[in-house]
């Protein structure tokens, strides 16, 4: 009786242990998911064209099509804007404020994008 | 975001941009029709407000447009079709914009000393509207390079 009491318990705690070895581990692996994420511009759209976020993630757009784009905040002021970037040129901005940010590409303005910060 | 309205990637202003310099374009072509009439007083005042009116887009609209996108990678990346197109019309556009100007000046007005005055008009004339319409179509190719997905790929 004794013998499986104790079994019990260290299986509980293992069992416990690991979980919350594991919870901490993926809620590490999440944070560092969100702490840098990359947009990729190619053929004329954003890749992701939504996307969501932690509070101070960075964002890095990285044009990968063949003309120059830009990465514009569609807010008034404007939040965010990129100067023209090349082929292969990055634009990063670090999100300090939760909300949804919509950009567009001002050369061409169909071109658009959504980050939600939460 | 002003988007265009012609179903490509361009902006508003440059969908208006490309119609208005196309229909310059064919507006050049009846005041030299007009010439060939012999309706000379009507030749004059449709070049010359064609040639006016391509100047304010020229100004207001390309010059800002090439000084932001195009000028500061050029020579660097003069290879690539995107920075040539652009640069080899506004330097064809640009001269044939003066040539155009020059002649109004010279056929339309008295400003010019008689020293740089023409004489001999068709010519001249006939010239600046080859270089327009070949400025017209680097202008569409550029148009077309910017602004359509998928082209020359």
């Amino acid at each position: 009786m004794r013998r499986s009491v104790f079994v019990a318990v260290v299986v509980a705690m293992v069992v416990l242990g690991s979980a919350a070895l594991g919870g901490k581990h993926s809620a590490l692996a999440a944070q560092q998911k969100t702490q840098s994420v990359e947009v990729k511009i190619d053929n004329f759209s954003f890749g992701p064209a939504a996307l969501t976020v932690s509070v101070g993630s960075t964002v890095t757009w990285t044009n990968r099509d063949d003309i120059p784009h830009t990465v514009v905040s569609a807010d008034d002021p404007k939040v965010f804007k990129s100067k023209v970037l090349d082929t292969d040129e990055k634009f990063s901005f670090t999100f300090t404020k939760a909300g949804t940010y919509a950009y567009f590409c001002s050369i061409h303005p169909k071109m658009t994008g959504k980050v939600v910060v939460q | 975001m002003n988007q265009g309205f012609l179903g490509t990637q361009a902006p508003f202003a440059a969908d208006v941009v490309l119609l208005l310099e196309l229909a310059m374009g064919a507006g050049l072509l009846v005041g030299a029709w007009l010439a060939r009439a012999k309706r000379y007083r009507q030749h004059g005042w449709c070049q010359s407000v064609i040639v006016i009116l391509n100047l304010a887009v020229i100004t207001l609209t390309m010059v800002p447009s090439f000084r932001t996108h195009v000028l500061p990678r050029i020579p660097a990346k003069l290879s690539k079709p995107y920075f040539a197109l652009a640069t080899a019309h506004a330097a064809l556009g640009s001269t044939t914009e003066v040539a155009a100007l020059y002649i109004l000046l010279a056929a339309g007005t008295r400003l010019l000393p008689e020293r740089l005055r023409i004489s001999r008009y068709k010519p001249w004339m006939r010239a600046v509207l080859a270089l327009w319409w070949a400025a017209l179509f680097l202008g569409f190719a550029t148009y077309a390079r910017w602004y359509v997905p998928n082209l020359f790929r």
